[in-house]
């Protein structure tokens, strides 16, 4: 469950960069227009795989409306972080998902 | 009417929303309760023994049983609940015969003390179904009366919802946009953000809310274009029954459930047996079903295995013949109400269920933050519309949360011999609420807000310091010994108060910054000027978002 949270909150935050005033935000550099380029398939990826771990862990029946519910929680802490600290959004998209992910393959 | 389609629906939006918005926090906020009511009920029975760790399915099986066959051995169904994580005792309940006139008898339920096999007398309360069946049944009206009620009021929501796509704008390129100004448009965005979010969830919960009646809403049309016969049929098929056990009466001696039990191991590749139900008990036609936590949304057979209560023979063919509608309509019901949820994701519908009422209540204090300047300005103060808007949000955003918790306490300081005692907790829940809407009318508005949110978060914090006060599981014992359901309900208490806590004081903190500011405003007049300016254009640039 944590695991698809982080997830989808990695998923959600490549969106959101994706979009330029959101990228102003969080970083005052200006990302490489290739790069940059990248994050929104890059983002339905992520979502796609997540929604394959989430049907394998609880069903196929049961997988998907936890998927959704993974996707409203990851959602809350994104946008309240993008508007009160945004500069951590980067860090913490790559840092809990790796966590959670170890977490899971070693657990 | 309106001149362009989203204009009108935005115009539809606002007043569906206001009109029901109040009934929908309260169908929100209890039903979000709802998610947790065996958790709500094992607290509010404080009598209940803490959680034992060490005893095995067989063990509580084998004791359930000796102890039904001595106090129900006249009845004919029993049941077994086992301990589970939602519910740590081991609990019996058997339903008696119908007494003349009754369509079903009388079912008793009683907690067993897991360590003795004996009943645990606990006191009368409603517990946590009572605080959830009101989110359909609204407790004081007619059942069938409520259930209109409640269905318009999800039409209509169905209806905000849908119109609420329609007029947001932009919906994907505004998907993350949350600008924490103060007014209307921190007001505007934390409602467009609450609800996009979690908008599969509202969907879904409100769509298939409506799915729970359906032979009342649609009475109209089922009665009209079907007769009577065809009726049942349509009912059979949405509603599948399962297959009778009638009683022979001639009496056979049962196997013991822990042998039966052992079968549905070697069956079961994990062990979550949750419920025993036993048909025609010590009859030579028994009937054992074993069911464990479901594992589909629609419905698994192997969920369930049925013995020959007698021979102890597996009887493979399924009990229940579910049809495709019957499929689908068990699907969205449980959907609803995340039976097959485990901890955490029980957890993540009842937070969802908050941002709905977080939602609801947003967008009345939407209403009221747009009119607000122009209510301001009218010479004999404000509409009593406006007043009124603004006093059922105070007494319903803040006033209903006091007055949950007002049943809580109502649980544990009623006297234990009072007759109707479940009956007052909730009265007392009612009156709260009801002093609570009334308060806002005789105080100014920012003072109602401010004071009953800080009595708010004081109700909620004290709540586990009543608890120690008032029994002995206070949260020193109830942590140490792992018992995580009765501390997890101090604990949330807790952080719901702290919530509050955080609410008033950020409140009163905005109110103070907003009088300096005019007090400073006062000496220097050009500078009213720029903030009339200010905000003109802000409502210049959000007339057209709203």
């Amino acid at each position: 469950m944590l695991l698809l949270i982080c997830l989808s909150f990695s998923a959600m935050a490549l969106f959101c960069l994706a979009m330029e005033k959101h990228r102003q935000q969080v970083t005052d550099k200006a990302l490489p227009q290739f790069l940059s380029q990248f994050f929104k398939p890059l983002a339905w990826l992520l979502l796609v795989i997540t929604f394959y771990i989430s049907g394998k862990l609880y069903g196929w029946s049961i997988g998907p409306a936890v998927f959704f519910g993974a996707l409203t929680a990851a959602l809350l802490p994104l946008i309240l972080l993008l508007t009160y600290r945004a500069k951590v959004v980067p860090i913490v998209a790559i840092v809990l998902p790796l966590v959670t992910c170890a977490n899971f393959i070693l657990g | 009417m309106k001149d362009t389609f989203r204009q009108s629906m935005k115009w539809f939006h606002t007043w569906v929303g206001l009109v029901v918005g109040w009934v929908l926090f309260f169908m929100f906020i209890t039903g979000s309760a709802g998610y947790f009511y065996k958790e709500i009920t094992h607290y509010m029975e404080p009598e209940r023994p803490l959680i034992n760790h060490q005893l095995s399915n067989s063990e509580l099986l084998d004791k359930a049983q000796q102890y039904m066959s001595i106090h129900a051995s006249d009845v004919q169904e029993w049941d077994v609940f086992l301990p589970s994580r939602r519910d740590t005792n081991l609990q019996v309940g058997w339903r008696h015969a119908p007494k003349e006139g009754e369509s079903r008898g009388k079912y008793i339920k009683q907690v067993l003390d897991a360590n003795t096999g004996q009943q645990v007398i606990t006191r009368a309360t409603g517990g946590g179904r009572s605080l959830y069946r009101m989110h359909y049944s609204l407790h004081y009206l007619e059942t069938r009366l409520s259930y209109w009620i409640v269905g318009f009021c999800t039409m209509l929501m169905l209806l905000a919802v849908i119109t609420g796509v329609v007029i947001h704008k932009k919906i994907f390129s505004d998907f993350f946009t949350f600008r924490a100004k103060k007014g209307l448009p921190g007001w505007l965005d934390s409602h467009n953000v609450l609800s996009v979010i979690a908008l599969p969830f509202h969907f879904m919960i409100t769509y298939s809310g409506l799915l729970f009646f359906p032979f009342i809403y649609m009475a109209l049309s089922v009665s009209i274009q079907t007769n009577e016969p065809e009726l049942n049929e349509l009912m059979d098929e949405v509603y599948p029954s399962s297959a009778e056990v009638t009683p022979a009466n001639i009496p056979a001696k049962m196997q013991s459930l822990s042998s039966l039990y052992e079968q549905t191991k070697t069956i079961w590749s994990d062990d979550k047996l949750e419920l025993v139900e036993i048909y025609a008990a010590n009859d030579i036609n028994a009937h054992i079903r074993f069911s464990r936590s479901v594992t589909d949304i629609t419905y698994n057979p192997s969920d369930e295995i049925v013995f020959n209560g007698v021979t102890g023979e597996r009887i493979s063919e399924p009990e229940r013949q579910y049809t495709v509608s019957a499929m689908i309509h068990n699907g969205f019901i449980s959907l609803h109400e995340g039976q097959f949820s485990v901890t955490i994701v029980r957890w993540l519908y009842f937070f969802t269920g908050l941002i709905g009422a977080a939602m609801i209540a947003s967008g009345l204090v939407l209403w009221t933050t747009k009119r607000k300047p122009q209510q301001m300005k009218k010479p004999n103060g404000p509409d009593f519309g406006y007043r009124l808007v603004e006093q059922l949000n105070i007494g319903t955003i803040v006033g209903l949360p006091i007055a949950i918790a007002s049943y809580f306490y109502g649980n544990r300081l009623l006297p234990i011999e009072m007759a109707n005692r479940a009956e007052w907790e909730i009265h007392l829940l009612f009156i709260s609420w009801a002093l609570l809407l009334t308060y806002p009318a005789y105080r100014p508005k920012a003072k109602a807000w401010s004071e009953q949110l800080h009595l708010a978060a004081a109700i909620f914090i004290f709540m586990p310091v009543l608890n120690a006060l008032t029994t002995d599981k206070h949260l020193g014992i109830t942590l140490s010994h792992g018992d995580w359901l009765y501390a997890g309900f101090d604990l949330t208490m807790l952080a719901i108060g702290l919530t509050f806590a955080f609410a008033g004081f950020k409140f009163n903190k905005s109110q103070r910054n907003k009088t300096s500011q005019s007090k400073s405003a006062k000496t220097q007049r050009s500078n009213i000027k720029t903030t009339v300016d200010n905000e003109l254009v802000l409502n210049k640039e959000n007339s057209g978002a709203l």
